[in-house]
């Protein structure tokens, strides 16, 4: 918890020392985190491997953007409400998808993230088709309070949901209902015969997983101001979920930091080098080769040595 | 052209497309499968295929060469990745193997940019199959009718392969029970690379049948990757006639889908897979979920 | 965070600086530009038209008697990483100017920023109508043809063909449709009939079905607004299936690209270009030979029409006489200049470029490995731009 609270504090003072596009990176790598914590959720904690997160972010994504855009409602507000459309969209996405398991599980997740991809692409009085929603403001208010609008009020607005995001699914991961989470993840008929209805609580796990994807989504298009069908397309799906595994999954930290690394390395790579996608490659195979835990992993035990 | 031609015209259309769903499909049943790895890859060997094909026509003149020539440099390739790196990796859980040819995927597809270029490269159609026939008065390539006898023939090579061969005796033992083989004596190792050298080998070999029809380019690697896990997902993980048959269905799907109802072009495989799933989690002929 | 990570140009050498010295009062322009993905071709060739332009200011002496310098950065087409980049030139790196956007979408998710960045955006290949029509923006420029001026080039020739019926087959995007949409009300108003239209997916790779939708149609001409992988397999299928010999195909653009890819299959494709490298005028000799000098071939047309966009630019700087963006506005704002394809004009009211219209068809020329373009007809400026604002005509 010391160690929560330092790190709380240092990004809390980052606008202070850091350049103007250093913080936009920021923003953005504690968006992609938020999402990526998410999906440890399913991942980490439960091995419900999802290839279809795409779609929580996407729904946040044009559900904040549509809000903003043709209604007047506070930005927060806005942002909430796309969380939780997430969410309850998530109860009938699961409800279908926890029928299989395993990689049929996957492979479902992925059918219903395309099948929104499709409709993203389709109803474009909507979405605005594959042109996605351009000019997204980030509205004032509630009470007259504008400090969102700012780039610095608008990154502690992402820093407060991350880091409020965070204590959440700490302590969820470590109740009684985590404990259930945990024993699907070793053994579900296990957890089945010791009386609990595991496919209820994979359904609730997706959806809070769901609802959090879908607050990063609709922090994301406020602060892009754009939101298109690139955010809900498979690829961005196995980005995240490369995000989890490379920062560490089942750790909650690790995957903010494997989708901060991500992001940044991908960019700092572009700047150099044209052929950056060969070094992103190789840097990905060296971890998997040296680093099987993952960035935490490789934090933790430099820490413990 | 009355309903007959086009009855004719479509099948033939959607048999051809299948031939091509299936030789991406039936390679990563064979990796995804057997060895239950998950080769993100696949669709990039899928690429490698075509822009070898391209370099071997030109060499050589000859499109049989790149045919030849093509699938047996990927699935080198494909056997000195797993050799190298995969090898390592058994005793960790899938999300490494995901993670590991995610890499590839990025290295290998860089390396065709550097190798090849930006540009799209056409692999022209051999003579012998340049030309056309009427059905029914209809136009109709060779070329497709070539891909459709292709599809069978590799269909029924891998089916006798496996059921008759020893190699393909072993496949199918190590995919029941690796550590029993390994203490018959067989080197479990060299299996694996087989068949993970194989399963590149046929992407790369769709790759090459299908760049006279698209050339070889950037972009075909693609969605080619979520293809081939949806006909190998339909059919049933590691099952061979399960593929071919989700290959046929998807493509069916496709060809009158598209026909019929286009703007539902870009959903349709999904609606189909999700229909399976949900109905049989294990896929048409798979064993379980 | 070093100053050297940045991507430089090697024009730095050229025009013998240090990057240090050349980083301190250079003109910066940023170049978000998708490298890698399907559209690096597209990307290639606009990028290769602005690095040999600033090498040709360069050499002369630079701009305001200040060298040029190329800030690249790969977008790989994906708007979100675009803004991102974009952003950063201009955070960080102080970029007032942008061009080399490849993608419309990206462009889309760029314009309404410009302000908040106090950024001039010069557009050198974006189509899409809106950019200067619901969605234009004050910073945002147009010297390049726009989708629906090459449609409409291509439907004033038909007006004087034989043929009557027409076909289309779409990427099912917003260019598609947009064009498409142009294509049917210019088709009706020439007294043409227009029987319908199919959309495919971008990224299809079997167009079989497609090809038997306009082989049913009946039609005389089909027109494709097709580009990149889905143009060049269409093209080819086309072929396979001998659809030619029944059907006149008819595009929006004809680019070297998509022929090289397609070869033989793309013969006789009769369609609009934005820069055919065969126009006669002293300006596109001079360009034309020098470009060969550097690459030994004949300037593409996405190349072409970029090295307008820079011209367009140079001009509107040395008019400005600064890169800041409301002078570079209003610079640009009615600039006249004699670019490759003869006399522009930036109209003011739109911010679209008025430029004459070229209709090529495909030919194989003996020598040549590929076939090429050739002019057939060419339309002037007051013909093909479409009224302020707007994305159709009235005449």
């Amino acid at each position: 918890m010391r160690i929560f609270v330092c790190v709380a504090l240092l990004l809390a003072m980052a606008p202070l020392g850091l350049p103007l596009f250093a913080m936009t990176l920021l923003t953005e790598a504690l968006i992609l985190g938020l999402l990526a914590m998410s999906l440890d959720l399913m991942v980490g904690y439960t091995r419900l491997i999802s290839f279809g997160h795409a779609a929580a972010y996407g729904l946040g994504a044009y559900a904040s953007g549509y809000l903003l855009l043709h209604t007047s409602l506070p930005l927060p507000f806005a942002v909430l409400a796309a969380s939780v459309l997430a969410g309850v969209v998530a109860i009938g996405v699961a409800w279908v998808c926890t029928l299989a398991k395993g990689v049929s599980f996957s492979m479902l997740t992925l059918a219903f993230a395309q099948l929104l991809y499709a409709v993203a692409f389709k109803w474009t009085s909507v979405t605005g088709a594959s042109d996605g929603l351009a000019g997204i403001p980030r509205t004032a208010g509630p009470f007259g309070v504008t400090v969102f609008q700012t780039k610095n009020g608008y990154y502690y607005l992402v820093l407060v949901c991350l880091l409020g995001a965070y204590l959440f699914c700490r302590s969820l991961v470590g109740s009684p209902f985590g404990a259930v989470l945990r024993g699907i993840r070793e053994n579900e008929a296990k957890t089945l015969s010791l009386g609990y209805n595991t496919r209820l609580y994979k359904i609730a796990v997706v959806a809070v997983s769901f609802a959090l994807g879908g607050l990063a989504g609709a922090l994301y298009s406020p602060f892009a101001g754009f939101a298109n069908t690139e955010l809900v397309f498979w690829l961005f799906s196995g980005q995240v979920l490369i995000m989890v595994i490379v920062g560490g999954q089942g750790t909650l930290i690790g995957p903010i930091l494997g989708a901060a690394f991500f992001m940044l390395l991908e960019h700092v790579l572009s700047q150099y080098t044209e052929s950056w996608a060969l070094f992103f490659g190789l840097i990905f195979i060296g971890f998997v080769m040296f680093a099987p835990q993952g960035i935490w992993g490789l934090l933790t035990r430099r820490a413990r040595a | 052209m009355d309903l007959l031609s086009f009855l004719l015209v479509q099948c033939l259309n959607a048999l051809s497309q299948a031939a091509l769903l299936f030789f991406l499909g039936v390679g990563l049943t064979l990796i995804f499968g057997i060895m239950r790895i998950v080769n993100f890859a696949h669709g990039t060997f899928y690429m490698l295929g075509a822009f070898l094909g391209y370099s071997a026509v030109r060499l050589t003149g000859s499109f049989w060469a790149g045919l030849v020539l093509g699938p047996l440099v990927a699935g080198g390739i494909g056997a000195a990745f797993e050799m190298g790196l995969l090898r390592r990796l058994y005793k960790r859980d899938d999300s490494a193997f995901l993670m590991v040819t995610f890499g590839l995927t990025l290295v290998l597809g860089e390396i065709i940019r550097l190798v090849w270029g930006v540009d799209a490269l056409q692999v022209q159609v051999p003579d012998s199959l340049s030309g056309i026939v009427f059905l029914l008065d209809e136009p109709f390539p060779v070329y497709r009718l070539f891909l459709v006898a292709a599809g069978a023939i590799v269909a029924v090579g891998i089916w006798q392969f496996l059921e008759r061969t020893r190699l393909g005796l072993l496949i199918r033992a190590t995919s029941q029970n690796a550590e029993m083989v390994h203490a018959l004596g067989v080197d479990v190792n060299l299996v694996r690379s087989g068949i993970f050298g194989i399963g590149c080998g046929l992407a790369a070999l769709g790759g090459v049948l299908a760049a006279p029809l698209l050339s070889a380019s950037l972009g075909m690697a693609g969605n080619a990757i979520i293809d081939a896990f949806v006909i190998v997902i339909i059919g049933g993980m590691g099952s061979f006639p399960g593929s071919l048959l989700a290959a046929i269905l998807v493509a069916f799907v496709q060809v009158f889908g598209t026909y019929y109802f286009p703007d539902f072009a870009m959903a349709a495989m999904y609606l189909l897979m999700l229909l399976v799933l949900v109905v049989r989690p294990g896929g048409l002929l798979g064993k379980e979920a | 965070m070093s100053v050297s990570r940045r991507v430089l140009l090697q024009t730095a050498a050229v025009a013998g600086m240090t990057r240090r010295a050349f980083a301190a009062d250079s003109i910066k322009i940023g170049i978000p530009v998708a490298l890698t993905g399907p559209l690096g071709g597209i990307g290639a060739q606009m990028r290769r038209a602005c690095e040999f332009w600033a090498k040709q200011v360069n050499a002369k002496g630079g701009l305001l008697g200040r060298p040029i310098e190329l800030i690249v950065e790969d977008t790989a087409a994906n708007p979100a990483t675009t803004v991102r980049k974009v952003q950063e030139m201009v955070e960080r790196s102080g970029v007032r100017l942008i061009t080399c956007i490849v993608a419309s979408n990206e462009a889309l998710a760029v314009v309404p920023k410009l302000a908040e960045w106090d950024t001039i955006f010069v557009s050198g290949d974006n189509g899409d109508g809106r950019l200067t029509g619901e969605s234009l923006v004050p910073n945002f420029f147009r010297p390049n043809v726009s989708g629906p001026m090459g449609t409409r080039a291509v439907t004033l020739w038909l007006r004087d063909s034989p043929m009557k019926k027409f076909y289309g087959i779409g990427m099912d995007y917003a260019w598609g449709h947009n064009s498409m949409e142009v294509f049917e009300s210019e088709a009706k108003r020439a007294g043409k009939e227009f029987l319908g239209a199919v959309f495919s997916p971008t990224g299809t790779k079997d167009f079989s079905t497609y090809i038997t939708k306009i082989r049913q149609s009946g039609a005389d001409g089909c027109y494709l607004v097709l580009a990149g992988d889905d143009n060049v397999a269409f093209l080819t299928q086309a072929k396979q299936y001998r659809l030619g010999e029944k059907v006149q195909l008819l595009t929006e653009q004809v680019d070297e690209m998509g022929i090289n890819a397609s070869g033989d299959a793309s013969v006789g494709l009769i369609g609009g270009s934005r820069y055919p490298a065969a126009l006669d005028n002293p300006q596109n000799k001079a360009f034309v030979a020098a470009w060969q000098a550097e690459y030994g071939r004949l300037p593409q047309m996405f190349e072409g029409d970029q090295y307008q966009s820079c011209i367009v630019m140079q001009a509107g700087i040395e008019k400005a006489g600064s890169v800041e963006a409301a002078k570079l506005r209003a610079a640009l704002e009615g600039l006249v200049v004699t670019s490759v394809k003869g006399p522009i004009t930036m109209r003011a009211c739109d911010h679209q470029a008025e430029q004459p219209g070229f209709v090529v068809k495909v030919v194989k020329k003996d020598g040549m490995e590929h076939p090429v373009p050739e002019v057939i007809a060419t339309y002037k400026a007051d013909r093909v731009t479409p009224p302020c604002n707007q994305m159709v005509y009235t005449d």
